[in-house]
């Protein structure tokens, strides 16, 4: 009664099949941080609001802090650890070039959440960005950086694609 | 090179470091009125002022590697890259070779100034950039000193480069890693020269932050973040009335849930200590418990007006300032047949760090170690010392990246809960808050309430201004001297040294006694007395039917604050006409050192206001990482937004009402409309913040530029209280 029913979950994280034993109420978000030791993608409202959490699944980016692990199984999962592993991704390039953050704790979640705006509008206009990053709060007012720093990956993507 | 001294109140000292290498530290001898208040309150861990310590704030390694090991957090201002940029700039280091450490808590790494370790009054930078360069500049010399020995040639024709000492007449060199070892053994020159500011390589130009690259991969290491071997996690619920505590608490109700290991009294609250965060999380909430007491049960927002609305019309106000004639409010309405009188409010602000507030911690008998994302280490020495009995050597706080600060983590309210919950289930424990627990235990920026009082001639140019300002404290938590019974010198920034040349000026102040906890927050003083003052000056200007810009030029006689007001109007097109329905609205003032003023264009249809430029000129004596300003006044230009239009805190019941970004809000992307930042640089005398500035203008410069569009003037904040709504840019 007072112990929670644990469950295996196996999901595909950053590339890499994963399996875990846990509630399967328990938000990805914490599976991540705690089980996976994975913490680079942060807590800030718990309820979808801010954006610091979010990740990929399936491609599209979604809040982990409210996202329970009986919604991942089998599914494809990216965090900000899984975005390359040399800085190559453009939005970690353009982020560099500009000199995006200050505190840098919302950061993942807003390179997370350029990422899958990118991926899906690869020339986004301003108020692609806008409706698509609103979701990202920084308390240290980033924004403008952000917006540029979207624009500069976006490019980037423009020019890996005509050298590949 | 060399063609400068600076007078310091510092003293340096070298010593060898354990392991080989050059130490250089600095001590104060003197007293602090802080010392002195700490000891009486508790006498067994008062720091000694008596002792000398030789403290390392730099150190050369045999492998050439210079170390600075930095008293100041990184919080997003920088430091991580500036104050070692400093050092190495005087050192002659190579910079691919200068690496930072976070200190411990120890005197010599206060604040010199202050004489009180702390990261915080956009200080972090300029507080220390006299004595970093005099670091440097002394390292050097005794680098250089070691060299002229070994090699026997005179010292100048030798100088450092990259990391090497270079004898100029043979291009001979010695690595510091080399030198390092005699160079301890020199005495440090007690006025070292200082590299003139042209011969500058690193300073002056923008530098990759250090810390960049984890904060763009997951790896860089916050509060939360942070992991001891072995540690458990704990979630608190304080009373949700201010000031009351647990009545009760029924251990059994989670005893038994999955993860729990103890429920653990705090003061003013509950933890449930768990093996894992979402463990302790979710068994909080089925946590029996019950609260009572808090005085401010009867406490609202309403009655917090009243509270500030009777002072403001009471008297018993204590003057703070007088200049020429200092005519009271009462002086001016009696004497001048043209007048004008107004009065501003600014609201309550919660800090809202995007990292909640929480820290990790070991407690055992006879030691006490925090890990923790802080602003205010020697505070949290100081009271942990305090309630464990230890000596303060037993005692040591670690520093973590901050994910925000803001004034918040000046305070150490949850390093005390950490320690104590650690201390009760004999396990480090890091303690996490939930937004809701750090949205509604916050301290808050206290609302203001002002009237100001104008004597006016007969083209309206004012000739007396009384200022009456009703503030609760704003330093009583971090900086108690500082603090008396009717006055605190924090609630009075920008009324003190304002520019306006006015024949008769005066400062009345009321410092209001009330039942929510107030404390610093970015802005500080700053904030809402500008608000209020560059408000009442744009009244004036339209009053004397002239244009604001010039209005204000005609009252400022100061070089850099025309300067700095000239180069806004230039870079704004002030002088140009805006389009059809867009309208215009400025703000100066000088604000931690800093000059600074902002340019908002703006139109507002149905309430809803669109923003479509913002321009903002600063003068910061030299901007050290032009970059990293000008990131910071645009991050502070977007604080303010949300300043102006949503951000506000209500009470209801003693309770905090907010308690998530949902109803307390900040700007957002689509809000943010393109902000230009111009660097006006001065003089290295003097040097200001910049962490703090950026909103102090742009919060009035837009409430200026909402009249200019529409003829309504907008007394208090934010102006959601008015209806009106910060619309998406583009």
């Amino acid at each position: 009664m007072t112990e929670v029913e644990m469950r295996t979950v196996t999901f595909i994280l950053n590339g890499k099949s994963t399996t875990v034993k846990v509630d399967p109420e328990k938000p990805l978000l914490w599976v991540l941080r705690e089980d996976l030791g994975l913490t680079g993608t942060k807590y800030g409202c718990g309820m979808a609001i801010c954006g610091c959490c979010t990740v990929h699944l399936e491609g599209d980016a979604v809040r982990s802090c409210v996202t329970p692990m009986s919604r991942v199984e089998g599914k494809r999962v990216t965090t900000i650890e899984g975005l390359s592993h040399d800085f190559s991704h453009p939005v970690q390039r353009a982020w560099m070039e500009l000199q995006v953050p200050q505190c840098g704790y919302c950061q993942p979640g807003q390179m997370m959440s350029a990422a899958c705006l990118l991926a899906q509008n690869p020339k986004p206009a301003d108020t692609d960005i806008a409706e698509a990053m609103s979701g990202n709060l920084c308390r240290c007012g980033t924004y403008q950086r952000v917006r540029k720093a979207i624009h500069l990956a976006a490019s980037l993507l423009i020019e890996r694609g005509v050298a590949e | 090179m060399s063609s400068e001294r600076v007078a310091r109140r510092f003293f340096l000292t070298a010593s060898l470091a354990a392991g080989g290498g050059l130490l250089l530290g600095y001590s104060i001898g003197s007293d602090s009125g802080l010392n002195k208040v700490f000891a009486a309150a508790n006498p067994e861990n008062a720091p000694s002022v008596t002792d000398i310590p030789l403290n390392a704030w730099v150190r050369i390694a045999p492998n050439d590697e210079v170390t600075l090991i930095s008293s100041q957090s990184e919080m997003g201002q920088g430091v991580m890259t500036t104050l070692p940029a400093v050092l190495a700039e005087e050192l002659g280091a190579d910079w691919s070779r200068v690496k930072i450490e976070f200190s411990t808590v120890a005197p010599a790494y206060r604040n010199p100034r202050i004489n009180w370790q702390f990261t915080g009054n956009s200080e972090s930078t300029t507080g220390f950039f006299e004595l970093l360069r005099s670091m440097g500049a002394s390292a050097r010399e005794m680098l250089i000193a070691a060299a002229a020995k070994r090699w026997s040639v005179p010292a100048g024709e030798l100088y450092a480069d990259s990391g090497r000492i270079i004898h100029r007449p043979t291009k001979r060199f010695l690595k510091f890693g080399d030198l390092a070892e005699d160079a301890a053994r020199i005495t440090p020159s007690q006025n070292p020269g200082l590299k003139a500011q042209s011969d500058w390589k690193l300073l002056g130009k923008s530098l990759p932050r250090v810390e960049l690259k984890s904060k763009l991969n997951g790896t860089a290491i916050f509060g939360l973040d942070f992991i001891v071997p072995g540690m458990v996690y704990a979630a608190v619920m304080q009373s949700p009335v201010h000031g009351g505590d647990v009545s009760s608490f029924d251990k059994n109700s989670v005893i038994n849930l999955s993860g729990v290991i103890d429920v653990v009294p705090v003061p003013n609250g509950v933890a449930v200590v768990a093996n894992q965060y979402w463990q302790a999380r979710q068994a909080l909430r089925s946590l029996k418990v019950s609260f009572a007491g808090g005085a401010s049960s009867e406490i609202s927002s309403e009655s917090l007006d009243k509270q500030y609305r009777a002072a403001l019309a009471g008297d018993s106000w204590k003057t703070v300032k007088s200049e020429g004639d200092a005519l009271r409010e009462a002086d001016i309405r009696g004497k001048f047949s043209d007048l004008y009188s107004q009065q501003y409010e600014s609201q309550f602000m919660a800090h809202a760090t995007m990292e909640p507030m929480n820290c990790t911690a070991h407690v055992t008998d006879d030691s006490c170690i925090v890990w923790g994302p802080l602003q205010g280490p020697e505070l949290a020495k100081l009271t942990l010392s305090g309630m464990f009995k230890l000596p303060p050597e037993r005692v040591t706080i670690n520093r973590t990246l901050l994910g925000g600060g803001f004034g918040r983590r000046l305070l150490v309210d949850f390093v005390v809960q950490a320690a104590v919950i650690s201390k009760a289930v004999g396990k480090p424990v890091k303690v996490i808050w939930s937004r809701e627990e750090d949205m509604q235990h916050d301290v808050y920026r206290p609302a203001t309430l002002h009237r100001i009082t104008a004597g006016l001639d007969k083209a309206g140019k004012p000739l007396a201004i009384a200022h009456q300002l009703v503030s609760p404290s704003v330093l009583q938590y971090v900086y108690p001297p500082a603090v008396t019974d009717d006055n605190d010198p924090t609630c009075l920034e920008g009324l003190m040294e304002t520019h306006y040349e006015l024949p008769s000026q005066r400062v009345d102040f009321k410092l209001l006694k009330v039942g929510v906890p107030t404390s610093v927050l970015r802005t500080t003083g700053y904030g809402p007395n500008i608000f209020a003052v560059e408000s009442f000056i744009d009244e004036l200007a339209g009053k004397a039917k002239q244009d604001p810009y010039e209005f204000r030029r005609s009252l400022l006689k100061d070089e850099r604050s025309l300067k700095v007001l000239e180069a806004l109007a230039d870079k704004s097109d002030w002088k140009r006409k805006p389009g059809k329905g867009v309208a215009r609205g400025l703000a100066y003032t000088e604000a931690f050192r800093t000059h600074i003023a902002h340019a908002v264009e703006l139109s507002v249809n149905n309430n809803l206001v669109k923003i479509h430029r913002i321009t903002c000129v600063i003068d910061c004596g030299i901007a050290l990482d032009p970059e990293i300003t000008r990131n910071s006044i645009e991050g502070g230009t977007v604080w303010g937004l949300g300043v102006a239009f949503k951000s506000n805190i209500t009470f209801k019941n003693g309770r905090t009402v907010e308690s998530n970004f949902h109803d307390y809000q900040i700007a957002q992307m689509d809000e943010t409309p393109p902000i230009e930042v111009h660097i006006v640089n001065s003089s290295t005398k003097g040097l200001g913040g910049t962490g703090e500035v950026g909103p102090v203008t742009l919060v009035p410069a837009v409430a200026n530029a909402i009249f200019a569009a529409t003829g309504k003037r907008y007394r208090s904040l934010p102006l959601s209280r008015h209806g009106l709504r910060l619309a998406a840019v583009g």
